[in-house]
């Protein structure tokens, strides 16, 4: 039978930046780049750029309009990541949009106790499991800096715990470059080899140059490392508003974007084609409290603005939300969540980091990582759309229905009802004496029961012993290298 | 009781630098001295300032605007004060440590404490423990301030006092530590002086501890 009705959904999207707000902000940014320049304290950065036709003065290095012309032709605009058993996972490139947890907090929120406390390596094992185990959350950040370990060798420990608790792509941090020798050795036990790594990347390495202006050697020298060997890495400055950037958001995303693209010029003169992530963060520093706010609504504004750079220059773009300026999971933190999943969903941005973030990055909590699944499941029913078809439309069923007598028993609803409606999980809508039969439980309640039962069931497929042996070795040579 | 030192601690606390300047120049031709000036207007000025700032009812470029005022007075005061007066006022050292490039926080508790009367010394950002050792040889501080943001960089702070002491000058000075890893029980038990959660609060440590060392 052929459809007398078929309409694609719309998919409802956000952009925020005209077309010519676009230009008018990467004329901006090429003046930043030009007329102002950056400070490049990495010698080799700095040969390179030179070598390529950026000039110096007065300390600065002037980056001509050609350079970023060309890394931005060179620079793919697809970016396969696998996840650790080599299926493909994140295609990164405009459009799709994936969500993941975010790294380096000081604190968790126990689950057992609900306790606030230093997060350990078991933690970090953990949380990776959860968001294994949730089915909206598509990578995997440490969601904690493991205090039990030697500093030195905190990130090695949480990149060795975000493989154990998952097989979902992970994004990660290193202190130096002993961290991404050390990393990488055990990445290529987990891919089989360099090449199979190169082919089929299972993570993406996160770094920053410090807005204003400073590109430093320590995270230059790892994006020139990632570069070298193929591992996808993103650069994202944080020109946020008041502290690294200007306080208004045009100059803030300007400054932010032309700091970015010397990243991805740095990436692109050291071996062209080399996946790089572009984007930026643009959090609102607090002027009463002087905290960077991950609640703030100029950030997801900034972010739905880069997005439509990033359109404009067609790569995928790194995001932020699922976060909050909360304490605890609270109202604030459902609000802030929702808002900024939203922002970020919309606009679509590619991969949108941070989520289930408390307390401006300080605290991870693995409740607020389940409510945020829900909410990334419930605005996804919303960007989904509305598609318009025969069957959708329900003509028939309107046409037999008896005037004042409703849908529910017809077989258009008991046909339909699984895919046309939106199911919750936590959120709650029982009866009130159902509700207190079970328990009486908000949402922080019902989140922190998903969560154990996750950690409880859900199983994957573990690291295979020559993974472990890698391992194995690597941690007895820093061991010894403690000694 | 003098009128016009009120009135340049309301003037300031209002952030309105020409008045500033005008008033102190007004209370010199009154043959006020330029150490009550700087006491009783300037700083008392911006003591309110502190507080309110304390309290929630303030904001940072408020208070950024109220500091500018202070200086705008203070270029007009410091060829006049004398000896004495420049002496007593405290002197801070105050720096990132190594392997660490957080910057803001660091500055920003560097600029309250200016507006709170001290001297600051900025050292830098990614300081090895060397540079305090020197810093504190050359400016002879009352106070050495270390900042860190990192779990990784934060044992620098340990390794940092522990080369005041080889040095021979830890006595010398006292050391406070802050930014967000840090704790008051990671500072007693790296030996610090005192830990301050913020920039408001770093201010009043600052001050109890010279307090503690003048009285
Ligand atoms: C801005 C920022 C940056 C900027 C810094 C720019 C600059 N010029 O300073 C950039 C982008 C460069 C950066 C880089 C990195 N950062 Co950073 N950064 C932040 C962020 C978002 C805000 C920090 C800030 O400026 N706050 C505003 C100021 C005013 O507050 P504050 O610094 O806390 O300072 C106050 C108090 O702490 C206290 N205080 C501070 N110092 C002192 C000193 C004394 C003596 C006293 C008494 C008090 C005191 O008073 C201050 C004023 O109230 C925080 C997260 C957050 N929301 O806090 C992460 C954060 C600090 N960064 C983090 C990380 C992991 C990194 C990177 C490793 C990221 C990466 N993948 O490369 C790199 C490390 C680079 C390096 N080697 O230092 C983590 C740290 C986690 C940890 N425990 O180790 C945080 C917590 C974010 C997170 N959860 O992931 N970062």
């Amino acid at each position: 039978m052929t459809q007398r009705f078929n309409v694609q959904p719309l998919q409802p999207h956000i952009s925020v930046l005209s077309e010519e707000g676009v230009k008018a902000i990467h004329k901006a940014t090429l003046e930043i780049l030009e007329e102002t320049g950056v400070e490049m304290q990495d010698p080799q950065g700095r040969e390179l750029l030179l070598e390529a036709g950026a000039r110096e003065s007065d300390g600065r290095l002037k980056i001509p309009e050609k350079l970023v012309d060309e890394a931005l032709s060179s620079a793919p605009s697809l970016i396969p990541i696998y996840d650790r058993l080599g299926n493909l996972a994140m295609p990164l490139e405009l459009g799709n949009v994936f969500f993941g947890s975010g790294s380096d907090t000081n604190f968790t929120f126990d689950l057992m106790t609900g306790e606030r406390r230093r997060t350990t390596t078991q933690d970090v094992e953990n949380l990776a499991r959860l968001c294994d185990g949730l089915d909206n959350i598509d990578f995997v950040m440490s969601m904690g800096n493991p205090s039990d370990v030697p500093p030195d060798d905190l990130y090695v420990h949480a990149f060795i715990r975000m493989i154990r608790g998952s097989v979902k792509p992970n994004v990660y941090v290193t202190k130096d470059r002993k961290d991404m020798e050390d990393i990488y050795r055990i990445a290529v036990a987990v891919a089989g080899g360099e090449d199979a790594l190169r082919e089929k990347p299972f993570f993406l390495h996160y770094a920053e140059p410090i807005s204003p202006l400073l590109i430093p050697e320590e995270s230059l020298q790892k994006i020139i490392f990632c570069a070298e060997k193929g591992i996808p890495a993103c650069y994202p400055p944080s020109p946020n508003t008041g502290g690294g950037g200007p306080i208004s958001l045009a100059g803030a995303v300007a400054l932010g974007n032309a700091e970015c693209l010397v990243g991805l010029i740095m990436s692109q003169l050291t071996r062209r084609g080399t996946p790089f992530l572009y984007g930026m963060n643009t959090a609102a520093m607090d002027m009463k409290t002087a905290i960077v706010s991950y609640g703030s609504p100029e950030w997801s504004l900034g972010m739905a603005a880069w997005t439509d750079l990033a359109r404009f220059y067609n790569l995928p773009s790194w995001g932020f939300g699922g976060a909050s300026d909360s304490k605890l999971v609270d109202a604030q933190a459902g609000l802030e969540a929702t808002f900024s999943i939203m922002s970020a969903f919309l606009s679509r941005c590619t991969l949108v980091h941070d989520v289930g973030y408390l307390e401006f990055g300080s605290t991870s909590s693995a409740e607020m990582l389940v409510i945020a699944d829900e909410i990334i499941r419930m605005t996804r029913f919303l960007v989904n759309g509305i598609a318009i078809n025969d069957k959708t439309l329900a003509l028939d069923a309107i046409a037999r229905v008896r005037p004042g007598g409703g849908f529910l028993a017809d077989n258009h609803t008991l046909e339909n009802w699984k895919w046309a409606q939106w199911t919750p999980k936590v959120i709650d809508r029982k009866l009130y004496h159902s509700w207190v039969e079970a328990g009486s439980k908000d949402m922080f309640v019902r989140a922190n029961d998903v969560a154990r039962e996750v950690l409880e069931k859900h199983e994957l497929l573990p690291l295979q012993g020559e993974v472990e042996a890698v391992i194995a070795d690597v941690l007895a040579e820093r061991a010894d290298a403690h000694q | 009781m003098s009128g016009v030192l009120e009135q340049i601690a309301g003037v300031l606390y209002e952030g309105d630098d020409e008045s500033v300047c005008t008033l102190v120049q007004k209370a010199l031709n009154e043959g006020i001295k330029p150490g009550q000036v700087l006491r009783n207007g300037l700083l008392a000025g911006m003591d309110q300032v502190g507080v309110d700032f304390r309290a929630g009812d303030l904001f940072v470029p408020e208070v950024l605007i109220s500091a500018r005022a202070m200086h705008a007075g203070m270029d007009i005061l410091r060829p006049l004060l004398s000896q004495s007066d420049l002496a007593s006022s405290n002197k801070i050292v105050i720096g990132t440590v190594q392997g660490d490039l957080h910057d803001i926080g660091k500055n920003l508790v560097g600029m309250m404490l200016e507006g709170g009367g001290f001297e600051v010394i900025d050292i830098g950002i990614d300081l090895p423990p060397e540079k305090f050792v020197d810093a504190i040889k050359t400016e002879h501080p009352d106070i050495v301030g270390m900042s860190a943001m990192l779990t990784t960089t934060m044992q620098n702070m340990k390794h940092t006092i522990d080369a005041l002491e080889n040095a021979g000058v830890r006595e010398e000075v006292r050391v406070i530590v802050g930014g967000a890893p840090v704790t008051k029980e990671y500072a007693d038990e790296i030996g610090a002086d005192g830990y301050a959660p913020d920039a408001g609060s770093a201010v009043e440590l600052a001050r109890s501890l010279v307090k503690q060392k003048d009285g």
